[in-house]
């Protein structure tokens, strides 16, 4: 069968004006058709239901080619004239006011005999008693849990939030214990259709009231201080929620009973509504916008009265809000529905982000004091003045006061994160359910978007992009400005901790960033507008093959610096020695390394050129020392001696902490001619050995001389066979001899004591 | 010599209420709890609730057990209402309001049913429930409402009596937890006997004319019994009956308006002095020497243990007195009695029954907020609640 169906569209096409299209597919050499299908074929056509058939696929196509021409300016005729028929549909509703509520309440009469009506109401009241009923159970077994929530103390944020999240679980789930047992109950009978839908309304609004009750009671705990979480005073609490609830509740009464009059008025589902119906609605319309511009004054008079001295924009935002109501009103009096949940979104959305944003800061600042206060209880010393304010705080410490000890509160680089999340958020959600609206409203062909539709998906797309790479950035930069900001340059001697690497690399990383996260966006964006982008990311890459060809060493360069970097080589202020280059590392670009010599020479070297390096500045340094004494000294007292200079190296306050192990003797190193060579070594952090050296020369020297220890010198023995009894000239020319030899033999020369 | 003989009074009669209050209450829900039982019978047949009701309702209302149930009534009413023209104030706790308001209302709405039944007994008039059902559901349906109203106001009434009262002992604790379920059960599956009976007879009703042909002669004369046509044999007053019910209604209605007006104009004649309170640090509390120390802790939203609301027989509200500017009045002998119970140190007092005269009282409460006796058997045991010196 379907493969008739088939051929048979096949046929329409053929059928069908465009005659090029029929020549393409005629073309071919098919055998020319049996006489028995051209009969079939007839017959085909001549059947009343493939005649049908072929006309609604017909229709359709030319319903189909209809909307995808439509124009604005049809676009417009089209609004113009539904906007017109409202404007009648409202003059007949206006007409109808005066006998609207006598007209329903007839059919109201006729339709519900006053038995039946009241017989329901006792059906209501029993299933309304077993849905409390049930609830009532449940709340009897979860009391102890709730009230321990309720009258426990939180320390923290989080165990405050989780805590006011369970009372709100715990409240929800007694509401779906009665939604269950009184709508439970209601389906298990068999009603009559329009009783059925009015009971339905009011279970269903009964509990959507009180939904939106147990909403209010999360965020605003009205008895609760402890739970809230919304950093209001308990008088505002209360007072903000009884109004909201009261607005929550004439809203969701309105729609139910809206709904139950247009099934009074036609029972047949889905009919246009009728002026009566009309008329009823735009009345309780005008209550609902009477009771939201009252609540909207209400909140904030009592804001007011609340904090006192209110801020300028305290009036202006109470009238913008105002304004949105009417504009909102206005909207859907004329039936532009989409329009007005544009507008009432979008214009929601504005204060909503700043009450947003006003509530995060509150929060942060919450947990801020909080974590202060579990500091100060703590017996750790702290400075007198603990700051309240966390930003008072951090500004206080940069201006002065190098002595006070930091508070590192955990909380401070979050906050713009946070900010920009639930910022984030709500947008997200804004979008979503602008984009559901759009896609559900009055474009119902979604394959032909109009101009309107194809702005709105743009900015969309466009907003999407931005808020993620927004998002991606700040947390990356205040990542990276943590990292940098716990750094701290090396005072000058000591030498560079493992985070200076971070202080080279990052700032790296967040260009590196910046620049991807701004390509992707303007690439989104522009593939978005409808922009081809493939050749842009072609072309670039082109370019990027051609410059990487061309400056082929200065990748190499940066390639290779990355990875020396990572390696942990060397950090800015470190001692290096490459090849014959020596110096301390000074700066470390992208490209290149740039070390100073000691005697202030400065080297650059392309991290390309490095092969290897040798470090001297990393962890630990020996150093060896040796004194030549004579052969008759006393070792155990030298042992001693040098012991008790290393005791006073390890004693000096200067570098007394960098060193590691302090002077010790090693005992005789080797013999020599004249002398004993006595080694002593000490270990220091890298760049401390050249102070504790000079120390360590001097305080042996002293205390050599103190316990009449020489060191060795050079001299000559003159040994005369049988010259015990030589006359003093005798012994001058001996002696003068003797020096002549010596200082010819050994030419004097300094000995090396370095390793 | 005087003021014992006034504690003497005043102990006799304090134990006297309390005790009536109870006895005839629990007497009251007995009954309702036994009649509720029998209408639950209807999700089986109304023939079957028939031929339960000389068991489970009949017993009740006999000549003396009647006599007895009118009389609790009458005694709980009273006594509710001298409760309520006591009260120091009527902004209490959700449980106590409660039980105020379904407590005023339970006797307007019940007159109808129970003076109806009860007079037509008298004239001799067996008024069995398939008679009573088709009333409800056929003739008045509005009447039908109200019953259903009224159960549930009963049935809460009682229960928020019956769970303070027991939450306040020590030792029924165990027993809560079975009976929470059962206070579910027992007016839902009445409630639903009753809408199942109301739909058969409804179903009856709306039969195809044949079969109500049928089943003709007995429903006439069943209607006519129940449309209040007098049938020949029992003389019915009906009009007596309808202005004794009225009568009721009206009387309690005033009676219970009366109470509140009387209670109004006793507190604002009583001259009430400042009080400022402080509850474990927290405070000063305003509060007036009207009060309480309990409701003075409520009004200024402190939360406070108070498992009998009080009503002095739990103890749980007990503070501990650490400065009072006055002197605070003595115990009273129910406050006595209970302080002596739960072996309260020298300086304890009960917040629902001490009401300060004045001045600035410095109070610690000796249980938490959320204390109740499924906690840890006693925390007066604990050193942490040493009397300081």
């Amino acid at each position: 069968m379907i493969g008739l169906f088939k051929r048979l569209s096949l046929i329409l096409m053929l059928c069908a004006p465009t005659q090029t299209w029929a020549q393409d597919v005629v073309v071919g050499d098919i055998d020319a058709p049996s006489s028995n299908d051209l009969h079939e074929f007839t017959r085909l056509l001549a059947d009343q239901r493939i005649q049908t058939w072929i006309q609604d696929q017909a229709d359709d196509v030319d319903a189909e080619s209809e909307t995808k021409t439509i124009s604005v300016r049809e676009q417009f005729e089209i609004f113009a004239a539904k906007t017109g028929q409202r404007v009648q549909d409202l003059g007949a509703a206006w007409a109808a006011a005066g006998h609207a509520p006598t007209m329903i309440s007839e059919r109201w009469q006729e339709q519900v005999t006053p038995n039946r009506k009241v017989r329901s109401l006792t059906f209501v009241m029993i299933f309304l008693f077993l849905g409390a009923g049930l609830e009532w159970l449940l709340r009897q077994y979860t009391n102890p849990i709730r009230k321990r929530l309720e009258h426990g103390e939180f320390e923290t944020l989080s165990q405050r939030v989780l805590a006011a999240f369970s009372r709100a679980a715990l409240s929800l789930s007694a509401l779906v214990v009665f939604a269950i047992g009184s709508i439970g109950a209601f389906g298990a009978f068999d009603w009559p259709p329009l009783l059925y839908s009015m009971i339905l309304n009011a279970l269903a609004t009964i509990v959507a009231i009180r939904v939106f009750g147990t909403v209010l009671v999360l965020f605003l705990a009205p008895y609760v201080p402890a739970l809230r979480l919304v950093p209001i005073e308990t008088p505002l609490a209360r007072g903000i929620g009884r109004t909201l609830f009261s607005l929550a509740a004439l809203f969701i009464a309105y729609i139910a009973l809206i709904d139950v009059f247009e099934r009074l008025a036609n029972p047949e589902f889905g009919a246009a509504q009728t002026p009566d119906v009309l008329a009823m609605s735009v009345g309780f319309g005008l209550v609902c916008l009477a009771a939201t511009l009252i609540a909207i004054a209400i909140c904030f008079r009592m804001v007011k009265r609340q904090h006192g001295q209110v801020s300028r924009s305290h009036g202006r935002w109470r009238a913008y809000i105002s304004f949105l109501a009417c504009i909102t009103f206005v909207l859907w009096l004329f039936d532009m529905k989409i329009v007005m949940w544009n507008v009432a979104l979008v214009g929601g959305l504005i204060p909503v982000l700043r009450l947003l944003g006003i509530w995060v800061d509150a929060a942060f600042d919450r947990a801020i004091a909080d974590f202060l206060a579990k500091v100060e209880a703590d017996p750790i010393p702290l400075p007198d003045a603990i700051i309240e304010d966390a930003a008072e705080h951090i500004t206080l410490i940069d201006e002065d006061e190098p002595e006070v000890i930091e508070i590192v509160d955990p909380y401070e680089t979050y906050r713009p994160i946070a900010q920009r999340l639930v910022r984030f958020a709500a947008i997200v959600c804004v979008g979503m359910l602008l984009a559901l609206i759009w896609n559900l409203g009055i474009f119902v062909t979604t394959d032909s978007p109009n101009i309107a539709q194809q702005v709105f998906r743009v900015l969309l797309d466009s907003a999407a992009a931005l808020l993620i790479a927004d998002l991606v950035w700040v947390w990356a930069k205040t990542a990276i400005d943590r990292r940098l900001s716990a750094y701290s340059p090396p005072v000058d001697g000591s030498a560079p901790g493992p985070e200076a690497r971070m202080a080279t690399l990052l700032p790296l990383l967040r260009v590196v960033l910046m620049v991807t996260l701004l390509a992707i966006v303007i690439m989104s964006i522009l593939s978005s507008v409808g922009v081809n982008i493939a050749p842009i990311i072609a072309g670039a890459s082109v370019l990027g093959i051609a410059i990487g060809f061309g400056a082929q060493s200065l990748v190499k360069d940066v390639v290779s610096g990355i990875f020396f970097l990572i390696d942990d080589a060397f950090r800015v202020g470190e001692y290096v020695e490459i090849d014959q280059l020596r110096g301390n590392v000074e700066k470390i670009s992208i490209r290149s390394l740039q070390i100073r010599h000691h005697r202030g020479a400065v080297h650059t070297l392309p991290f390309g050129e490095l092969k290897s390096m040798t470090n001297h500045s990393r962890d630990w340094v020996i150093m060896k020392l040796e004194f030549r004494v004579p052969f008759d000294t006393d070792l155990r007292l030298v042992k001693k001696l040098i012991k008790k200079v290393g005791a006073e190296l390890k004693a000096n306050e200067v570098y007394g902490d960098s060193i590691l192990e302090t002077l010790k003797s090693q005992g005789v190193r080797r013999m020599e001619e004249f002398n004993m060579v006595v080694g002593v070594k000490f270990m220091t952090r890298p760049g401390e050995q050249w102070l504790v050296r000079r120390d360590a020369y001097q305080g042996v020297r002293d205390i050599f001389d103190a316990n009449g220890i020489r060191m060795a010198e050079r001299n000559v023995k003159v040994e005369i066979e049988g010259g015990d009894d030589l006359t003093p000239d005798q012994r001058r020319a001996a002696s003068a001899a003797a020096q002549e030899a010596s200082q010819n033999q050994l030419p004097p020369g300094p000995i090396p004591d370095e390793p | 010599m005087q003021t014992t003989q006034t504690k003497g009074a005043g102990y006799n009669a304090g134990l006297i209420i309390r005790a009536a209050r109870i006895t005839s209450g629990l007497y009251l829900l007995a009954y309702v709890t036994s009649h509720l039982i029998n209408l639950s019978l209807g999700l089986i047949s109304i023939q079957a609730m028939d031929i339960a009701r000389p068991y489970l309702t009949g017993t009740w209302t006999g000549p003396v057990m009647g006599q007895l149930l009118s009389l609790s009534l009458l005694v709980h009413f009273a006594l509710g209402l001298l409760a309520i023209y006591k009260r120091p104030t009527l902004r209490t706790s959700l449980q106590d309001g409660v039980q105020l308001v379904t407590g005023l209302l339970v006797v307007p709405l019940l007159a109808t049913h129970a003076i109806g039944i009860s007079m037509l007994d008298d004239f001799g008039v067996d008024f069995s429930f398939n008679q009573t059902i088709r009333l409800f559901w056929l003739s008045q349906p509005t009447l039908g409402l109200v019953q259903v109203v009224m159960l549930a106001v009963v049935w809460v009434h009682g229960c928020a009596g019956l769970f303070t009262w027991l939450r306040s002992k020590e030792n029924a604790r165990n027993i809560l937890g079975w009976l929470y379920p059962l206070a579910v059960a027992v007016p839902v599956v009445a409630l639903l006997g009753y809408a199942e009976a109301g739909r058969a007879v409804l179903t009856q009703a709306e039969a195809p004319k044949i079969e109500q042909a049928y089943e003709a002669p007995r429903q006439t004369t069943e209607n006519q019994q129940a449309a209040y046509t007098a049938t020949p044999a029992p003389v019915v007053d009906y009009a007596l009956i309808k202005q004794v019910t009225r009568t009721v209604i009206w009387g309690s209605i005033v009676l219970g308006i009366l109470t509140i007006l009387a209670r109004w104009v006793r507190v604002s004649v009583i001259k009430s002095e400042r009080v400022s309170l402080i509850r474990d640090g927290v405070g000063p509390m305003p509060s007036t020497s009207a009060l309480t120390m309990l409701d003075g802790f409520r009004q200024n939203d402190q939360s406070h243990a108070s498992l009998c609301e009080g009503r002095g027989r739990c103890g749980t509200c007990a503070v501990r007195i650490l400065r009072s500017e006055f002197p605070l009045p003595p115990p009273s002998p129910l406050e006595a009695r209970t302080l002596l119970r739960i072996n309260a140190p020298e300086n304890a007092r009960l917040a629902c029954q001490v009401m300060p005269a004045g001045g600035r009282v410095e109070t610690a409460p000796m249980y938490p907020a959320d204390y109740s006796f499924h906690d840890e058997k006693s925390v007066l045991s604990e050193p942490a609640f040493e009397v300081p010196t």
